[in-house]
């Protein structure tokens, strides 16, 4: 019974996806109210099946479906089974809870919008994905999951698609995913050749989060090493902090629900799952931990210096995602998991109020009788005043990663790539009309 | 003379169902072109004709007559037809010399002449500038390079296939990175579907060198994912093409998808089959030929991923500069997808959708071929 609750909420909102998408194909747009009960019905549902289904399976330690091969070719398999245990079913309600929410906030938010349904279509497209990422019970189900998150949410940061910067964002943020998933597929491929499978319950001995980890320390490194990467990527960890807030770009609701709430926890998500794996490599855990603690220091430093509401959003977000990861990496994966549904949900709630926030200010600080003070501002006085100014230029240009990686890495290919072409075509590039540069680098 | 078994009737099948698309959903202008109209006349039976052939002399005629179109016609570059000329010879030289020990080389030339592995690579991005997409699309789709390798070369020569085919496989991953980092730096539509098309098409000689079942499966599973995605992307651009003159160079961003949002779909759809999205047939394609890769040559077989991650950078990129990032007044007035290029999409769609959710289906019809080319391979 539990099994079929958890399949079934699974499949939910991927329903709603191609119902909607199926019927914008043939030529029928559905009205406001419609995609508004649709979205009300299907995450109320999930809300309830996975309510019941975690109070059913709460007297075994997880909820494991039968593992199927979705295919094969030769010895290899890609294995498919959905797993709920203590550390997925709360994570699955949180998504179906406040997905539910932010769905019914769109509702009016979003009234008479040109985009509202292809807003609703990709919320459900994310809600699928996240969901299944959330429930699988095979590292190679968790990518496919992985990557329709990434999808739904580029997609959803070129929502104002009138405008070249949002675009512009979508584009690099895409880029970002794809070259920090190479980490998730290069650790599947290595989970496949070493272990044979990529199915947690075989992989891992004991229920969450006492489970052991069945692989040499060798592999172990390999394996972790990739996957921080890869969770690195997807929680705008550093090195990949820069695309947290060009991805501010999309709609109000979007960025709670993407960068808020579930899309940036989901790389703290698949520490969790394969914690046994960081916990059996001494080198992974303490990559975890480091990246978590420089990410921390550095979002807080450029978080106290952003001056629109939703950058410094989502730089706070960023250093409670830091913290959340060197708890990882520090062996705390109960604390993690209560400090990722805290921090989800406070971080929804901000997000969604994030356009009312100058009154919010104004209303505090009256109700307070005056100005109320920064916190940690007796900090600043610890430090010469030489050292502040150039924590505060480091804080303003974001700790100048975006900047070290367009000189380093990204306009290096680039450039590679113009310099090819050109070897090619025999033309100059980038030097007629509009450079040929990526959406997303700095042209000119 | 003609050998009809599961592999060319699959193969077969799949590309009479790719002329059709091509030929529904290209623009009125192409199809009443007397030039355009007797190119698709050779190339689509020249190609099946290579599909049923048994005797590798009704291969060469079903090969010549496929490329003759294209080295008639100046429209292609005069690099390109020289290439694709030059092709047929190596290949008649190998047939009329089987015993000769450098019989299996050139047939391995004459396929990397064809699949534009490098150092002929240039010749697809060549053609492309201003040749007629519908044509080239049913040129390239016949993967008879492909066809070649796993019908003669292999079967004719599996000594040294096992020996020396890895070679290919090193230089069509060196085509498909090339490629790859070609096309970022790329300005022309045009050219980056070409390169697009090639550095992804490369792929599948990348694959089929594997001596193992799962590369050759995905090979053969990536086959179908470039022809359905890539004949659906040339389509859906050649639509904006016969619809505007904004779309030569992309200059800022073009914002068709204002007026056009179900070109701009079905364009999103099939740039994401063809870089292994999730929920297409190419997720299922890409991820069998990984592994493949990956175990033959676990530290060049990287080279895959990461051109295939560059890809859909690409991919998501020239679907962003067509389709978003302008709007109202500042964009062309355009007709969206009309009934017949609808019903063109939607097959093309549908194909990589349904293979997306039931790879298994898929996996299951090229198994067979897969499994003897790899038994050929490893020599069990």
């Amino acid at each position: 019974m539990a099994e079929s609750l958890l399949a079934a909420l699974v499949l939910a909102p991927g329903l709603a996806f191609s119902g909607l998408g199926l019927a914008w194909l043939a030529g029928y747009t559905p009205h406001e109210r419609l995609i508004a009960r649709l979205t009300a019905a299907v995450y109320s549902f999930c809300v309830v099946a996975a309510a019941a289904g975690w109070a059913i399976g709460s007297n075994t330690a997880a909820v494991r479906t039968p593992v199927w091969y979705w295919f094969q070719a030769g010895s290899y398999h890609f294995e498919i089974s959905l797993l709920a245990d203590r550390l997925s079913w709360p994570l699955i309600e949180l998504t179906a809870v406040l997905v539910g929410l932010t769905g019914v906030f769109s509702v009016r938010y979003l009234h008479r919008d040109r985009g509202y349904f292809r807003f609703f279509l990709l919320l459900h497209l994310f809600a699928f994905a996240a969901l299944l990422t959330l429930a699988a019970g095979t590292f190679d189900l968790l990518a496919a999951g992985w990557e329709l998150v990434g999808v739904s949410s580029v997609l959803l940061i070129a929502f104002f698609d009138e405008r070249r910067e949002p675009v512009r964002n979508a584009v690099r943020l895409f880029a970002y995913y794809r070259v920090s998933g190479l980490g998730l597929l290069l650790a599947i491929y290595l989970l496949h050749r070493l272990e044979h499978t990529t199915e947690a319950a075989k992989l891992f001995r004991g229920p969450w989060p006492d489970d052991a980890a069945l692989m040499s320390a060798s592999a172990a490194t390999l394996v972790g090493l990739l996957l921080v990467m890869a969770a690195a990527g997807k929680a705008a960890q550093f090195p990949f902090s820069g695309w947290l807030p060009r991805a501010m770009e999309g709609p109000t609701p979007s960025s709670a629900i993407f960068y808020g709430a579930i899309s940036v926890h989901l790389g703290a998500y698949l520490l969790l799952r394969a914690e046994p794996v960081l916990r059996a490599s001494g080198v992974a855990a303490w990559t975890c931990t480091v990246v978590g603690l420089l990410t921390a220091a550095l979002a807080t430093l450029v978080h106290r210096a952003s001056v629109d509401a939703k950058t410094s959003l989502a730089y706070a977000g960023m250093a409670q995602l830091g913290i959340i990861f060197a708890e990882i990496g520090l062996g705390f994966p109960r604390l993690a998991l209560v400090h990722v549904m805290g921090h989800a949900v406070v971080r929804t709630l901000q997000f969604l109020r994030a356009p009312s926030m100058l009154h919010d200010y104004h209303r505090v600080h009256a109700a307070a009788g005056g100005e109320l003070g920064r916190t940690g501002a007796h900090y600043h006085h610890l430090l010469p005043e030489r050292f502040r100014l150039a924590l505060y230029r480091a804080a303003l240009e974001r700790g100048y990663l975006d900047a070290w990686l367009s000189r380093y890495v990204t306009g290096p290919v680039l450039s590679f790539g113009e310099a090819l072409e050109s070897w090619e075509t025999g033309e100059r590039q980038g030097t007629a009309g509009e450079p040929s540069r990526l959406a997303g680098e700095p042209e000119g | 003379m003609f050998r009809v078994d599961l592999f060319s009737l699959t193969s077969a099948g799949a590309y009479l169902l790719l002329v059709f698309i091509t030929l529904a959903a290209a623009p009125r202008k192409d199809l009443v072109d007397s030039r355009q109209k007797w190119q698709l006349w050779w190339v689509g039976p020249g190609t099946l004709l290579a599909y049923s052939a048994g005797s590798p002399w009704v291969f060469l005629a079903g090969w010549i007559i496929s490329v003759v179109p294209l080295c008639l016609d100046t429209a292609t570059g005069r690099a390109s037809r020289l290439v694709l000329a030059s092709s047929s010879v190596p290949l008649a030289l190998a047939f009329a010399a089987p015993a000769s020990p450098a019989a299996f080389l050139l047939l391995v030339l004459a396929a990397a002449m064809r699949k534009g592995i490098f150092p002929f690579h240039f010749w697809i991005p060549k053609a492309f500038e201003a040749g007629p997409l519908p044509v080239l699309n049913l040129f390239l789709n016949g993967h008879l390079g492909a066809f070649l390798l796993i019908r003669f070369a292999a079967p004719m020569f599996p000594e040294p296939a096992r020996e020396y085919l890895s070679v290919l496989g090193v230089f069509a991953t060196v085509t498909s990175v090339l490629g790859a980092l070609t096309a970022l730096g790329t300005r022309q539509p045009r050219r980056i579907l070409a390169l697009l098309c090639g550095s992804q098409a490369a792929m599948i000689l990348a694959g089929l060198e594997n001596a193992n079942a799962q590369g050759v499966t995905g090979a053969l599973l990536h086959w179908w994912v470039v022809a359905f995605s890539t004949s659906a992307l040339l389509a859906v651009y050649r639509a904006l093409e016969a619809r505007s003159t904004e779309t030569a160079a992309l200059n800022g961003f073009l914002g068709f998808g204002f007026h056009a949002p179900r070109l701009a779909v079905f364009f999103a759809i099939a740039a994401a089959a063809l870089v292994g999205v999730p929920g297409t047939l190419g997720f299922a394609a890409e991820d069998l030929l990984f592994h493949g890769s990956l175990d033959s040559h676990p530290l060049f077989g990287v080279g895959l991923p990461l051109a295939t991650a560059f890809n859909a950078v690409t991919a998501f990129n020239l679907f962003a500069r067509l389709f978003l990032g302008r709007r109202g007044i500042h964009v062309p007035r355009i007709a969206d997808a009309l009934p017949r290029e609808r019903w063109a999409l939607t097959m093309s769609t549908a194909v990589l959708v349904a293979g997306g959710v039931f790879p298994h289906v898929f996996a299951a019809l090229r198994a067979p071929a897969a499994n003897e080319i790899a038994a050929l391979l490893t020599g069990r």
